[in-house]
């Protein structure tokens, strides 16, 4: 597949005429003659617009998406005390931070929960935080000769702290599996109720708006990427954790769950509460909406093309969180997700989103808006991710045992 | 007029046919929203009784007259919306058509199909659910 499309590439860099830099788009932002348009707005031109004549027409697709997003955190200075502690165990509002880091820097985990009430967790300090409200920080160390005092109790906010930004390991995959239940219990997860009896099917990305499924093979985003981050200027600072490019994809290339994710990074202390939100699942725990959103160059009839993709293109599977290893047991796509219906087993089954497709739009709107108004540069990629990464389970193994081996059980 | 309660009563109480009581000799519609009626537990109903106000108000005194514990639910669901960011989350449960995601993607609440089955509270991330006080009728 990589080699059809470094084939697809050559042939557009022999078309130069056709084809656009992204310090070109860039001198178009800043002279105020930029086109840009949302993904769907793009999908919609697609249907009777070539790509070659859509590359022309458009600069910039933006993309967005405001799901739950488990592996994020927030990396917090909080400055120095007199005489000095070194923080060897943290809690904002009851919340542990983790600690193992210099004197007085902490991450606060979003799935981190309260101490005393499992409904609160890193992501509401997180969300507390960014809408300026003050929290408790307390603090222990053993006491050493350079950073003596032992334990503090204080009051914070994201003004008295030195740095306040989030740093999430795992954001935007790419594609994720829709979800279903066959037992005859509701189950509380990740992916929301899920009715006994196969009687509901959950699902969470953005479709067609989704920013990795307008760039399959992340030809534009990569190390650098400048993005929209919980509502201020982020960026893509590596790939994701449980990155994995070699999943089985369709025809249009849109890989069948999972995919790529993005570590991103964005200073907390400029973000909105509206763009970023602490959740919690029952049963399951605290998780945090995380508000993100890539602007996608239109580079070149490839890159429109990739962009033209809609929602009956993108396909998933549906897997039954009932029995361990959570089976396949469908495939859809996302028109038929996003219709409220689906067929199951013969069946006719009702679908609910768990990401908001209308905070999504608003996102892909705002950073419409920065861009006409020239004040959003697109980046070109420092680096490019890998395109041959897959993704291992956990297994038992001796010391020193290869990965084959331990493959074989 | 329309009013909803919450009749909840003794083991005892399960064999006797109440509804149609209601029915025939007070004139009123009884609509059933929710029932978790089991021998030998006693059971909680909950109904929507249409009729004269002065028609209702003669059930409700029956029933209390025969032992069963009425309630007047004066609100369905508080739903704290202006928070709510149109995940869906909740809808993934609402069987009654009360809680819909409309065209542009928003969620759109109908008290009047809200059943209470109260399965939205728990579904909402954001915890903006929370089932109502009951007035003692």
């Amino acid at each position: 597949m990589e080699r059809t499309i470094r084939k697809k590439r050559n042939q557009d860099e022999g078309d130069a005429h056709m084809a656009k830099t992204i310090a070109q788009i860039n001198e178009k932002i800043k002279a105020g003659s930029v086109v840009v348009v949302t993904a769907e707005e793009f999908t919609a031109m697609a249907r009777t617009k070539e790509p070659g004549q859509l590359a022309q027409e458009v600069d910039v697709v933006t993309t967005a998406t405001f799901g739950p997003m488990c592996s994020s955190g927030a990396v917090i200075n909080f400055g120095h005390w007199n005489p000095g502690i070194r923080m060897e165990d943290i809690t904002l509002n009851d919340v542990p931070v983790y600690q193992g880091l210099a004197a007085v820097d902490g991450y606060i985990g979003a799935t981190a929960e309260s101490k005393y009430d499992c409904q609160y967790g890193g992501a509401h300090v997180i969300e507390d935080l960014i809408a300026g409200k003050e929290l408790r920080l307390h603090a222990r160390g053993k006491g050493t000769d350079c950073y003596p005092t032992k334990e503090i109790d204080t009051y914070i906010n994201k003004d008295v702290v030195n740095e306040f930004y989030l740093f999430d390991p795992r954001n935007a995959y790419q594609n994720y599996g829709a979800a279903t239940n066959s037992t005859s219990k509701i189950k509380y997860t990740y992916m929301g109720c899920l009715l006994p009896s196969f009687g509901n099917v959950t699902y969470s990305t953005s479709g067609e708006l989704s920013p990795l499924l307008n760039d399959p093979y992340l030809r534009t985003i990569g190390l650098g990427t400048r993005i929209f981050l919980g509502g201020t200027q982020g960026y893509v600072v590596w790939n994701g954790t449980q990155f994995n490019t070699a999943k089985e994809r369709n025809s249009h290339g849109i890989p069948l769950g999972g995919g790529a994710t993005l570590a991103v990074i964005g200073d907390a202390k400029e973000m909105s509460t509206e763009f970023i939100r602490a959740a919690y699942y029952e049963k399951y725990g605290v998780s945090m909406f995380v508000g993100l959103g890539i602007p996608i160059p239109v580079l070149d009839d490839d890159m429109a093309g990739r962009l033209a993709i809609s929602n009956s293109e993108i396909e998933t599977y549906v897997f039954d969180y009932g029995v361990d290893g959570h089976p396949a047991v469908g495939k859809v796509n996302y028109a038929e997700l996003q219709s409220g219906k689906i067929e199951l087993n013969g069946k006719k089954v009702k679908t609910a989103p768990l990401s908001s497709l209308s905070v999504a739009r608003d996102i892909a709107d705002t950073l419409c808006g920065w861009i006409k108004d020239g004040r959003f540069l697109l980046s070109e990629p420092v680096a490019r991710f890998p395109m041959d990464s897959s993704v291992e389970p956990l297994r038992q193994r001796r010391a020193g045992q290869d990965a084959s081996e331990g493959a074989e059980r | 007029m329309k009013k909803r309660f919450a009749l909840r009563f003794a083991p005892g109480l399960v064999e006797q046919p109440l509804v149609s009581k209601l029915v025939r000799a007070y004139d009123v519609d009884v609509n059933i929203l929710n029932a978790d009626v089991s021998s030998g537990r006693g059971g909680k109903l909950i109904v929507d009784l249409v009729g004269r106000t002065e028609a209702i108000k003669q059930s409700v005194s029956w029933l209390g007259g025969i032992g069963v514990v009425v309630s007047e639910i004066v609100k369905e669901l508080v739903f704290n919306q202006d928070s709510c960011v149109s995940c869906g989350g909740c809808t993934a449960v609402c069987s009654s058509g009360a809680l819909q995601m409309d065209r542009e993607w928003k969620l759109v609440y109908d008290a009047s199909k809200c059943v209470v089955c109260g399965l939205c509270v728990n579904a909402c991330p954001l915890r903006l659910f929370e089932l109502s006080m009951e007035r003692g009728a």
